[in-house]
């Protein structure tokens, strides 16, 4: 495979060294969220209907042509041939290279304009056609600067993003033999007119790809800005286009709904300058489509891929990426960036060609809320994941190790060992360890208390009358306290247990209860996710509600189980009725357990602010209910986080297999942190607890990171229980 | 009016893309218009737009484009004829089958696209509509405002490979 492209942990360990890739981007990121979100409001306006229903509607029109695709291929070859195109189609990526630089050598073409074209790259096109002797020059601004360099294009929409002036400056000085000052970008841009506008005019052929091909009239859609395009398919006598099946639409009806989401998902445009429709080519010209198949039928085939061919290819997916911020497309992708490259690469270029980047997901849920073809692009990434574990992973010990977590014995044993191994470093809630700096230099390590959450006396005991009459006096309820909870914070599980209390729950403890899987099915290890997740649904069978500080865990029991049990029916039922019950602490608070504005009236003069658990936010839709949580029970407040919505960098498995990418989302979070003020900071999900507290320790912040729980309450007072011992420390 | 509606629609889309958007009674007047945007320059017209009313209005300093690319290369004023104007967006829906056609609306400088005040269309599905009932081989456009790119650094440049500025005139 010519990809051209550097080793996957080169382009990474390049864009990590480099601060201006990770600079320009959240510069991008958040100027393009602003003008997206413009743009989308604008559209919910002209059209009467919102974002979630007009990307519904697209998403059904790509699954009927997904469905179908040799049908629609048929309707739309039929009226391209009647509008005098050769339709023609090909299996493999050397297949459509070969046909297309045979046909250039036959038609004696010796240069070939290029418009922009992301097919053309995953095939490797340019490299095979110097080979044969055919010049191909790209023409759209970005790809033309970044063939001049070598380089290639690092995002869908903004390929040469990471380039900052200075260095395209230098460029065209060297390149062209003429000055260019770093800040005139007019005169740079105008040089791509002058050196181009030759090449247009000289030209055997031009090559472009297609936004759309619309079956019902043989046209294809070119959706454009610059104008370069239009030139490169209207001057030479042959004009090639290169396109994957999947860009099928049946009418020009359904062109303009992908036209009213394409570009405000893209360039935060409402539309683009020039929107072309080809429909053959024209007098005294020639014009081959060339339709690609390179793994499309195959993802068209398997149920859990063929959404992501109904990619408009916006770049939205990862314009909201914290991780691609980080580190920019060359890493975050192979040929394709963004989520969507994540998912499409290993069916274009094989299995390890995305090992690598899919590694770098933190599961946020972000780009599945800005994708303008509803495709469920997390959980993709994970089954990715799954794949590349199952497959390509030899070492197994991260298997052993997700194994052996399995065992609630064998951890209870080992966070005892290291509680009293780790006690000489014990500082506060912190542990100062001498450790190698790639981990522990970014984020101090947590404490492992000796008493976990499920041995404390003040978990259980009822320490007070209830506070008020809710929907849940006298009800039982099951505290599930969620692995990280129980053994690294127990004082967020405690909190749980006393606010449930409060509002007249009977609070019960199964003691059988450890992990519900979430980490190993995150990080691609299914079996003994499965393990882990039979367990918790024994543990946790009846009818009584189930209630947990743990965000992610809520999430993972009603949204993953199913997907988890899909092939044992018994199961997956049983993980349903369980989903049915699931609660997560700050949703029951605000539901069944809504304890009056005002009950806990205390302080009010902490500044605090609030930081959502990503897929609180992207995944479970909860809005801004914690800050309203806390704003009424308290009285107090909330300072608004700027970027509320954005990964605090956790992300699992991640900040483990790639601590440097964790680090500088955390960053991002904290400095976002710094610009309220606040002194304190509550979250919803014991791992960003951990994540922020750990990173606002080793970077000398003054802040207090707490999980909800444990912040609402201490405003009940402190529990009456002296003894933290409720059983032995060797049970369980 | 309905129809005012739609061109104010129209008008407030494309003004905030940039477009400069007249209206004007009738050809003899857009040529009037032309004639001082021109203003001593070449005016080149497209063979769609090339109706002899306008022609007349425009007198001597005009040529009609072919298809040979030298010849209409960077025109400082072109002339291209619209089929519709889209009020959604503010764009305009040109058919450019031809080459003469295309290269006046790619390679002039400053580009004025006529069309019927009748042809002030709602939304894109009208457009949408118009195409489908067009059967048959062409090459047609949404055009909106001028070609542009924000490539580098995202900074905003106008004018690249197409007009640095375009015009609508209405007529009728």
């Amino acid at each position: 495979m010519s990809d051209g492209l550097r080793p996957w942990h080169e382009r990474l360990d390049g864009a990590l060294a480099d601060p201006d890739v990770r600079g320009g981007l959240l510069d991008f990121q958040r100027s393009w969220r602003t003008s997206r979100d413009e743009r989308i409001d604008e559209l919910e306006e002209l059209t009467g209907q919102t974002f979630d229903e007009l990307r519904s509607q697209l998403a059904g029109v790509k699954r009927d042509v997904i469905a179908d695709l040799p049908g629609h291929l048929a309707n739309f070859r039929r009226n391209a041939e009647e509008a005098g195109s050769t339709v023609v189609e090909v299996g493999t990526a050397s297949e459509a290279v070969a046909y297309i630089s045979e046909l250039c050598h036959d038609r004696g073409v010796s240069l070939l304009v290029k418009g922009k074209s992301m097919v053309s790259e995953e095939i490797g096109l340019n490299a095979h056609l110097e080979g044969s002797g055919v010049e191909a020059v790209e023409t759209d601004l970005g790809e033309w600067l970044l063939q001049l360099a070598g380089d290639h294009p690092s995002h869908l929409v903004m390929p040469a993003i990471h380039k900052r002036k200075e260095q395209i400056a230098q460029l065209l000085t060297a390149t062209l033999g003429r000055p260019f000052p770093p800040d005139d970008i007019d005169a740079m841009v105008k040089s791509a007119r002058t050196e181009l506008r030759e090449r247009f005019l000289t030209a055997g052929a031009g090559l472009s790809g297609a936004n759309a091909l619309v079956a019902e009239s043989g046209s294809v859609m070119l959706v454009t800005n610059e104008g370069n395009n239009r030139l490169a398919t209207s001057l030479p006598p042959l004009h090639i286009v290169v396109v994957g099946a999947e860009k099928l639409v049946p009418t020009f009806q359904d062109a303009m709904l992908q036209v009213r989401l394409l570009a405000r998902s893209a360039t935060g445009q409402s539309i683009t300058t020039y929107t072309t429709f080809v429909t053959g080519p024209r007098t005294g010209q020639e014009q081959h489509i060339v339709v690609i198949d390179n793994g499309r039928s195959t993802m068209a085939a398997d149920p859990d891929f063929a959404s992501a061919l109904g990619c408009i290819r916006c770049g939205a997916c990862a314009d909201v990426c914290p991780p691609y911020q980080v580190v920019g497309g060359h890493a975050f992708g192979h040929v394709y960036t963004g989520a969507i490259g994540l998912v499409n690469t290993p069916f274009h270029h094989g299995l390890e060609a995305g090992a690598g980047p899919q590694s770098l997901c933190v599961s946020c849920g972000a780009c599945a809320v800005v994708c303008p073809a509803e495709i469920p692009l997390p959980t993709q990434i994970l089954e990715v994941r799954r794949a590349v574990a199952e497959e390509l992973d030899t070492s197994r010990w991260k298997e052993l190790a997700l194994r052996a977590f399995a065992s609630r014995r064998l951890v209870g044993a080992a966070t005892r060992l290291l509680a009293v191994t780790g006690a000489p470093f014990r500082d506060g809630r912190l542990s100062r360890l001498p450790g190698p700096r790639r981990h522990v230099g970014w984020r101090t390590p947590p404490v492992v208390p000796l008493v976990p959450a499920r041995s404390r006396g003040d978990l259980t005991a009822r320490d007070r009358t209830p506070l008020a009459e809710t929907a849940v006096t006298g009800r039982r309820v099951l505290l599930f306290l969620q692995c990280v909870t129980d053994r690294l914070d127990p004082p967020t599980a405690v909190g749980a247990a006393r606010l449930l209390r409060a509002a007249g729950a009977e609070v019960v403890v199964p003691r059988s209860q450890h992990c519900c899987g979430l980490p190993a099915y995150d990080a691609g290890y299914w079996e003994p996710a499965r393990r882990m997740a039979r367990a918790t649904i024994e543990t946790l069978e009846g009818e009584d509600d189930v209630v947990t500080p743990a965000a992610s865990c809520a999430i993972a029991m009603v949204h993953d189980y199913e997907r988890l049990f899909r092939d044992e029916p018994v199961w997956q039922d049983r993980a349903r009725q369980l989903a049915d019950r699931v609660h997560d602490l700050v949703s029951y608070l605000q539901g069944p357990a809504r304890l009056p504005d005002g009950a806990l009236h205390g302080r009010s003069d902490e500044a605090v602010t609030v930081h959502r658990f990503c897929q609180s936010g992207n995944v479970a839709e909860s809005g801004d209910e914690m800050v309203r949580l806390v704003e009424r029970l308290c009285g107090i407040d909330v300072r608004p986080l700027p970027e509320g919505d954005v990964c605090c960098g956790f992300g699992g498995s991640t900040s483990l297999s790639v601590p440097e990418v964790a680090r500088h989302i955390l960053d991002r979070k904290l400095g976002c942190v710094d610009e309220t003020g606040a002194h304190v900071v509550l979250t919803d999900n014991p791992g960003c607890v951990l994540h922020l507290r750990g990173g606002a320790d080793a970077s000398g912040r003054h802040v207090e990171v707490l999980h909800v729980a444990e912040f609402l309450a201490r405003r009940l007072g402190p529990s009456p229980v002296s003894t933290p011992y409720a059983l032995p420390p060797t049970m369980c | 009016m309905l129809s005012d509606d739609l061109l104010d629609g129209f008008r407030a889309r494309a003004e905030r893309v940039g477009t400069d958007v007249h209206v004007v009674e009738d050809l003899g007047q857009a040529a009037v218009l032309l004639r001082a945007q021109a203003d001593g320059r070449e005016v080149v017209v497209a063979p769609s737009a090339a109706d002899h009313r306008l022609l007349a209005g425009l007198g001597d300093g005009v040529r009609i484009a072919t298809g040979e690319p030298e010849r209409s290369a960077d025109a400082t004023v072109g002339v291209v004829r619209a089929e519709l104007a889209i009020a959604e967006t503010g764009s305009v829906l040109v058919v450019e089958d031809e080459l003469a056609d295309r290269l006046v609306s790619m390679l002039s400088l400053t580009l004025f696209q006529l069309v019927a005040a009748s042809c002030v269309v709602a939304s894109l599905d009208d457009a949408a509509g118009w195409l489908s009932r067009r059967a048959g081989a062409g090459y047609t456009a949404l055009v909106t405002g001028s070609s542009r790119t924000a490539d580098i650094e995202r900074s905003l440049t106008v004018g690249v490979q197409g007009p640095e500025a375009v015009h609508v005139v209405v007529v009728g």
